[in-house]
């Protein structure tokens, strides 16, 4: 059997240009129209598969929500959205073999629309899963300058909040700060921002900068009680505690079940009468509180050393009768220079200084709390390093110590 | 069209023609007819060809995903009944297509275009393109381990073949149709129109002429630009991140090119040894065969393995974004070089392109990846190692070196690994022809009983060249400008029977011993010799040239002069007849004629 045509053709050669012009329409309109029906069909296919995708992907079956989007893919290769989605799902089923894959989808989007935000918010969480600084930073930054379909403004600030998170997270606190600053500025008057904003800043330890925002917040909301909580512990942790006690009162007055602030409130409040150096108390207030510091310290000290089994006495006899000429103004200069423990140096420099105690109420010693109170101080130190973080007026002590350091670094 | 157009055409109007303005139509297409000569027209013709190619191949396309998507659903799974039950069914539809209704589309599309080409003036029957159509369509999207490449190569060259015998076009021509059609069909099937090309030159044409070349690029072009259009421009696969940084890398993409090299041996002596035991036996046994092949490939697939079913690219894409591990992709490698023998040798149409790329993609990732374990250093990824080892398997299987590394380049749209993939391609190509010495394409005709002209012979063939037969210049050479006489005295102690001489102002001549005694004793001796020699010139020849050219003289001439390209007076030997049969004789071994 054998097929043949019937050679209807004229030779001529215009013609049968014509001719194949004409064939060639004819062809391309119906192989069009194939193509069409085709790839209509194709695509409700693919939309089936992937909305079942999306629910899978939903429910956190994130496999099986691959093979659908994988498979809708098939039916529809070109389609944005399933290679999006795809590389979601590929990205959020922690399986580190499927982020090449994920990647390679989103790069490939990239590579079509360089400033679709959602391509490179996608790619950015990419790079976050991989740990990449500088990938993750490039990617977050696309995606905040680029192209959102919808709510551009609160994108742009989730996207950025996002990526503060991430350097948080991998400590880039200098990076994060800088965020911070541009988040600050471009952020919404709704409470809620500033709210975020301020936890962030905390989180980066700029606690300035937190209680500015929750500052923001309670000038809208006044009775906000996780602001005024916020603003009570960032004041209280910048050392401000005068400012601590007011907001951290106003967040226990709202909200009594607040134990946390409570137990903040309950430092400053200790903290605030304790410290010898505020500036608004009497000498005579100034030097009990320097006594009391100055007994507070040896029983910190003793307690410590009974801790941790170092016998302060024995030190102590030895080392009194080296020290009994030094005068108290060379407290903080190491002259204690017996083989004994930090502790029992320090029990030392406390019983040289102990007799100082009698001349605090003399006049030209204007050197002589700081000098106690350097001797309370190192104690502090001292023994919050060798038995651990202390309560009450111990840890009201440290803190003043700290803060006291801060300022005058 | 068997006289060329030109020959019909009117000639330029006379003065007393109407201006064009005011031609009448018959006048214009008269007018027109000029324009179109035989090279012209058949260069618009290529265009077309490639149209049609273009728009049978993406029907082809549809076809098979069609087919797929119907029998297999959208994307197979491991452990369901259909991935053994359908290729196995779809085996028997497609035996019995194959023996009654198109007995003609066993075999390999490329041999049958170059059949088309060598032995049979162009023809390849129209049928072949509906039979490939429908039976590759049902094979390949019932999951049989073949590629839609060559069945669409087929298709397009037995479109064009039809389109010239319809045409009439000049035997010459027609013959050069399915070369052209088969660019146009494996340039739309791969998106790939360079590869196609220089695939048809090295491996169909084996020449490379302007005339040839302009037909197959115009075709090949117009096709890909056609199943752009209704397919869209996406690559094969979605190209991962290649990077080639280190110079002593390439001792490792030598390794690969090595392993790809034994892996195409042992594919090919595969096809080799069991296509013809297949084929001779009882004819009954060919109803079962595509059906056994599809059982084995759905039976690899139920077992675990649905990466083998159909072309594969979806699973090329993975590898290249290191969705396996080196142990899946090195089983995956050896499962498909079983996969696709069975279905191939079977006499299942579908082509081995797209299996021996992924064949190629899975020995490319297994053997990066397990280099890596050894050598951590090693900064390739495994997605450029899946790239290369593609065109390493199409360089050792199919031998078509060029065509591999750019076909790798053309696919990835990646020039930085253009190095590893020559050196794999290389060491895969050298390998392969070590231990196979027949080419898979060459030995699949053998053994359909046709002699086609082998290719890579013909590249690989020592060409006699002039200067192999060459004598040393004579030491006697007469001069045109002396005297009769004085040439006389000259030969007269000198035992050759024949001289040159050496004209004025150039060119060369020729006198034996007798002539010019004769010359002597007819008086002539104070007349110089140019003078009395006829004035023809003797052809000369070049050390260079291919010494069949010098066949075309020694007949007429006793002597031929090898002369300097630089300067033609300078003398650098002699051919004679005897030197040159002698030089036959003796490098080929064949009969030389008796000299007369």
């Amino acid at each position: 059997m054998s097929w043949s045509f019937p050679k209807l053709v004229p030779r001529s050669a215009p013609v049968i240009l014509l001719l194949l012009t004409l064939a060639a329409v004819i062809g391309f309109a119906a192989v069009g129209h194939l193509v069409a029906r085709f790839t209509a069909n194709q695509q409700a296919r693919g939309r089936k598969l992937y909305a079942q995708g999306l629910a899978d992907a939903n429910a956190g079956r994130y496999d099986d929500s691959i093979d659908a989007f994988h498979a809708a893919l098939t039916c529809d290769p070109t389609n944005s959205q399933y290679q999006l989605s795809l590389a979601r799902a590929l990205r959020d089923s922690n399986d580190p073999r499927r982020l090449d894959e994920a990647e390679s989808y989103l790069i490939t989007l990239w590579q079509r629309a360089p400033q679709d935000a959602a391509v490179n918010l996608a790619l950015a969480r990419v790079a976050a899963h991989r740990g990449s600084i500088e990938d993750a930073t490039r990617y977050y930054h696309n995606a905040m300058y680029g192209v959102w379909n919808s709510d551009p403004d609160a994108n742009r600030s989730k996207a950025r909040i996002e990526l503060i998170q991430f350097l948080l997270k991998k400590n880039a606190t200098a990076q994060a700060e800088s965020e911070l600053m541009a988040l600050a500025t471009a952020l919404p008057s709704a409470p809620a921002a500033h709210l975020q904003a301020a936890q962030l800043f905390a989180q980066a330890q700029d606690y300035a900068g937190a209680l500015a925002q929750y500052q923001d917040v309670l000038r809208v909301e006044p009775s906000n009680s996780s602001a005024l909580a916020g603003a009570g512990q960032a004041a209280y942790s910048a050392g401000n505690y005068a400012t601590a006690q007011r907001y951290l009162q106003a967040a226990v007055n709202t909200n009594h079940e607040d134990a946390h602030s409570r137990q903040i409130l309950e430092s400053a409040d200790l903290i605030l009468r304790t410290n010898p150096f505020h500036s608004h108390i009497s000498d005579a207030e100034r030097n009990r509180r320097i006594t009391t510091a100055f007994a507070q310290a040896e029983d910190r000290l003793t307690a410590c050393a009974q801790q941790t089994g170092v016998d302060l006495n024995a030190s102590t006899a030895t080392t009194t009768t080296k020290t009994s000429a030094v005068k108290i103004t060379s407290a903080t200069s190491p002259v204690i220079t017996s083989s004994s423990s930090p502790l029992s140096s320090l029990q030392s420099r406390w019983t040289a200084a102990k007799p100082d105690l009698a001349r605090l109420r003399s006049p030209g010693e204007t050197d002589l709390p700081d000098a106690l109170m350097d001797v309370v101080f190192q104690i502090e130190q001292q023994t919050d390093n060798t038995c651990g973080p202390p309560q009450g007026l111990d840890l009201a002590l440290l803190l003043i110590s700290q803060k006291r350091e801060a300022a005058s670094q | 069209m068997s006289n060329s157009a030109s020959t019909n055409a009117s000639p330029v109007p006379s003065p007393q023609t109407p201006s064009p303005r005011f031609q009448t139509p018959r006048r214009l297409f008269s007018s027109l007819e000029g324009v179109f000569h035989e090279e012209v027209f058949f260069l618009i013709l290529s265009v077309f060809i490639g149209i049609f190619s273009g728009l049978a191949v993406v029907c082809f396309r549809l076809a098979i995903d069609w087919m797929h998507l119907a029998l297999l659903g959208p994307l197979p799974q491991a452990h369901s009944w259909r991935l053994f039950a359908v290729p196995s069914l779809a085996g028997l539809v497609v035996a019995v297509l194959v023996l009654h209704v198109f007995p003609g589309i066993r075999g390999s599309g490329v041999n049958q275009t170059k059949a088309a080409l060598y032995i049979f003036n162009g023809f390849i029957p129209f049928r072949t393109a509906v039979g490939k159509f429908l039976c590759a369509g049902i094979a390949i999207g019932s999951g049989q381990s073949l590629g839609p490449e060559d069945p669409s190569l087929q298709i397009g060259a037995s479109i064009a073949s039809a389109l010239g015998r319809q045409l009439e076009i000049s035997r010459e021509k027609l013959r050069l149709m399915a070369p052209v059609g088969a660019a146009a069909g494996l340039a739309a099937a791969f998106n790939a129109p360079i590869s196609a090309v220089l695939f048809v030159i090295e491996e169909v044409i084996g020449r490379w002429s302007a005339g040839i070349l302009g037909s197959v690029v115009l075709s090949a072009v117009s096709s890909v630009v056609i199943v752009r259009w209704f397919l869209g421009s996406e690559p094969l696969f979605r190209i991962p991140v290649t990077t080639f940084k280190r110079p002593t890398e390439l001792l490792a993409y030598a390794v690969l090119g090595i392993v790809g090299g034994l892996a195409s041996v042992a594919f090919a002596k595969s096809i080799g040894y069991l296509r013809p035991r297949l084929k001779a036996l009882p004819r009954w046994t060919q109803y079962f065969q595509p059906a056994f092949a599809g059982l084995l490939v759905g039976l690899i697939a139920f077992l675990g393995a649905p990466q083998v079913m159909g072309a594969g690219y979806d699973s090329m894409d993975q590898a290249m974004h290191g969705q396996f591990a080196w142990k899946v992709l090195a089983i995956l490698a050896v499962l498909k070089i079983i996969a696709t023998t069975f279905s191939f040798v079977s006499g299942t149409p579908g082509g081995m392109f797209a299996p021996t790329l992924f064949i190629g993609a899975m020995l490319g990732g297994a053997v990066g990846d397990l280099e890596r374990i050894f050598f951590p250093h090693l900064t390739g990824s495994t997605g450029t190692y899946v790239l290369v080892g593609m065109g390493v398997l199409f360089a050792g299987f199919l031998r078509v070196p060029m065509t591999s590394v750019f076909m790798v380049l053309e696919v990835s749209g990646n020039y930085e690994i253009i190095v590893p993939v020559i050196v794999a391609n290389t060491f895969s190509y050298l390998v392969s022809r070590g231990l196979q010495t027949v080419p898979i394409f060459d030995l699949l005709t053998r053994q359909d009983g046709l002699i086609l002209p082998s290719l890579e012979e013909d590249r690989e063939e020592v060409i006699l060249r002039v200067e192999d037969a060459m004598l040393p210049a004579p030491a006697t050479i007469l001069n045109a400008q002396d005297y009769v006489d004085a040439n006389a005295r000259r030969i007269q102690d000198s035992a050759d029977s024949t001289f040159l001489v050496r004209m004025h102002p150039t060119g060369w001549n020729v006198i034996n011993r007798d002539q010019l005694q004769r010359l002597f004793q007819e008086g002539k001796g104070e007349l110089t010799l140019g003078s009395v020699l006829r004035a023809q010139s003797l052809p000369s020849l070049y050390p260079d040239l291919p010494l069949d050219s010098a066949l075309r003289y020694v007949n007429d001439y006793p002597l031929v002069p090898v002369v300097n390209r630089a300067n033609s007076r300078q003398l650098e030997g002699v051919i004679s007849r005897d030197s040159v049969f002698k030089k036959y004789g003796s490098g080929r071994a064949i009969e030389v004629p008796s000299s007369t």
